[in-house]
């Protein structure tokens, strides 16, 4: 039936032409909104990765409690009326129990690594002017195993942080603001006491302007010793071995701890909820494509299918059955679909190519072009889209076709 | 090898109107039978009947002592693939097929068209229109397609060739032509041929004439006897 289908369709040129544009114009579109779309998702996942590690543990703020001061200084039953209640922090935030995380972190077989981290604001000192940074301080050996920073460093290793010695690697941003450089000492000040010498061993590149212009990467022993807090933690990066388990995992951890504990997902809903929108927009704006190209199909195979009524009528005759004559039409649809979405897919994909080589007056990461995803998902999707489309709007007329009887056609022609 | 026709009843509408009566009849191997009458008169109907196109209210028909109505539409169709060819008034060709291609197209059901291709030239040739083998249906005259549409019924060699009113919209040369066709098809490969017919003449050319009157069989001088 082959044969006779692709007759079919180059005798009706015209009408096959603009039905196979309709279809590739719907995939064409489909693949290079998903292209940019995803790239740029691609892109801020993956800095919120390199930020964000699968499971955060982190220090919860514990504040004076007005009850628990007044039952603490005057009993159970004492009914005190404050005139200024007692407010504010009881202490600097950290983990409760690091070594007990550090156990259970250990043995759990889902868990790829851990990262104890301290970060604390301090003030770089450069002449006259000071200038307000982050020092985060981690062990680099555990730190790698859970976030892969060392893409993002553009001078020295995270392992050069190893052995300690007063060694930061800074980010780019904060170098141009204080205006140090590579190997230079910086002051830095945690607030609590006198100044310490910081030398710059690297240089750090995130793409991330806020994040480049304040982060400072030393040793966890250093960074404790500036915060006077030896021991303490503010987080535990936690890398697992499916990042897709981060949020039932994080909910079970939770129950049984006082600390923070959220997965990449809840640290990051709002741009995952930009996500869901840019799809919702995109499979909207493709299916309407298709539903057009769908309805064109169905209304050139149905035009079709009564022009060719005597065809019909005729094959019945000759002994092609209702079957194979609902073959001949689903034949043209599928013809249409699969080669309406290969080469909008294709031309998609050129102009994908094209739009990464345009430069942007902004910058993206680490470079000012589109980024641009090439996943197999997005051609895959495409495809199965005008594929079904095309199939979907085929199997009404060609089922109509397969019902007419051949003698009902002969008596209305004679 | 016979098409044998019992006690056949076509009735159609509702409330249901009789087109044929009881039409009792048999139709013998390599016979040429003229199935004729008046406008009206029921003849393409029956042949219809006894073509398996359409289905008998009451009655029945054996072809080959086989009852269509028992044949699954697999059987049916592979059935008149394999032994039955129709030629119409009008001939129906695929118009985007040249004549050859169009002749092939049963063949073409069951991927035979390659080895019945030159059998198909031969039929061509001997229709004389072997010239016009690529040509479409558009290209050529009514006279050309119509035999175009007569090789097309013989190319499986069927048995039973049924023809409705072949020369309805033929003028008379062609309409000669046709029927000299259908007459060597006849004599020279013993196909069974079914022709209705309204002109007196191309009846007489059968060997048998079978006369229909309001759907019942009479006799063309009965018919006349009753109109005077």
């Amino acid at each position: 039936m082959l044969f006779l289908a692709l007759r079919h369709l180059l005798s009706r040129k015209r009408q096959t032409i603009l039905i196979f544009f309709g279809i590739s114009l719907g995939t064409l579109i489909f693949t290079v909104i998903s292209g940019m779309q995803l790239g740029m998702r691609e892109f801020i996942t993956s800095r919120l990765l390199s930020n964000t590690s699968h499971i955060k543990i982190s220090a919860r703020d514990r504040l004076i409690d007005k009850v628990e001061i007044t039952k603490r200084f005057y009993g159970d039953d004492a009914h005190v009326h404050w005139v200024i209640p007692p407010y504010g922090k009881r202490e600097e935030a950290h983990i409760i129990y690091p070594q007990g995380w550090f156990d259970r972190l250990r043995d759990d077989p889902e868990v790829l690594g851990y990262s104890p981290s301290l970060t604390m604001n301090c003030i770089i000192t450069r002449g006259a002017s000071r200038y307000p940074a982050t020092l985060s301080g981690i062990i680099p050996s555990l730190h790698e195993r859970v976030m892969n920073l060392n893409r993002y460093i553009t001078a020295g290793k995270l392992s050069d942080l190893s052995d300690g010695g007063n060694k930061v690697i800074v980010g780019t941003g904060v170098l141009s603001k204080v205006g140090a450089q590579l190997g230079d000492t910086l002051l830095v000040s945690s607030g609590l006491g006198e100044q310490r010498p910081l030398k710059i061993v690297g240089t750090l590149e995130l793409g991330v302007k806020q994040v480049d212009e304040t982060l400072m990467i030393g040793a966890l022993r250093d960074v404790q010793q500036m915060n006077k807090t030896p021991g303490h933690l503010t987080e535990i990066a936690v890398a697992l071995v499916d990042m897709d388990r981060a949020q039932a995992i994080a909910d079970t951890w939770q129950l049984t701890s006082r600390d923070n504990v959220e997965s990449w997902n809840q640290a990051n809903a709002q741009f995952l909820q930009i996500f869901s929108i840019q799809d919702i927009t995109r499979n909207v704006i493709t299916f309407a494509i298709l539903i057009v190209a769908g309805f064109g199909i169905y209304n050139v195979l149905s035009i079709m299918v009564s022009q060719k009524r005597r065809e019909i009528a005729i094959l019945r005759s000759i002994g092609y059955t209702p079957r194979q004559i609902v073959e001949l039409f689903l034949i043209q649809g599928i013809i249409l679909g699969v080669t309406g979405a290969v080469i909008g897919l294709v031309i998609g994909h050129l102009i994908n190519r094209y739009l990464e080589t345009i430069t942007l007056g902004i910058s993206m990461g680490l470079g000012n072009h589109l980024i641009i995803s090439y996943a197999p998902s997005i051609y895959i999707t495409g495809f199965l889209l005008a594929f079904i489309s095309a199939v979907l709007a085929s199997i009404l007329p060609a089922r109509a076709a397969g019902k007419l009887t051949p003698l009902e056609i002969i008596r209305s022609d004679t | 090898m016979t098409i044998i026709a019992n006690n056949l009843i076509k009735e159609f509408g509702k409330p249901a109107t009789r087109v044929i009566h009881g039409v009792n009849l048999e139709i013998h191997d390599s016979e040429f039978v003229a199935i004729s009458g008046r406008s009206g008169s029921g003849k393409s109907t029956l042949l219809y009947l006894l073509s398996t196109l359409d289905e008998a209210s009451d009655g029945e028909i054996l072809i080959d002592g086989k009852n269509p109505k028992m044949m699954s539409v697999e059987e049916i169709h592979r059935f008149r693939n394999q032994n039955l060819g129709f030629v119409f008034q009008f001939h129906h060709l695929l118009p985007e097929l040249t004549s050859i291609e169009n002749v092939l197209l049963p063949a073409r059901r069951n991927n035979h068209h390659k080895e019945k291709s030159a059998y198909a030239l031969e039929l061509l040739n001997h229709f004389g229109i072997a010239n016009k083998k690529d040509k479409l249906p558009s290209q050529m005259s009514g006279g050309e397609q119509q035999r175009v549409a007569i090789a097309r019924a013989l190319i499986m060699q069927p048995r039973y060739l049924f023809a409705d009113e072949p020369t309805g919209s033929l003028d008379s040369k062609n309409g000669r032509m046709v029927m000299d066709i259908l007459m060597r098809a006849n004599q020279e490969w013993q196909t069974t041929v079914v022709l209705v017919t309204h002109e007196p003449d191309y009846a007489a050319m059968a060997q048998r004439e079978i006369y229909l009157v309001d759907g019942r069989i009479s006799t063309r001088q009965d018919d006349l006897a009753a109109s005077n």
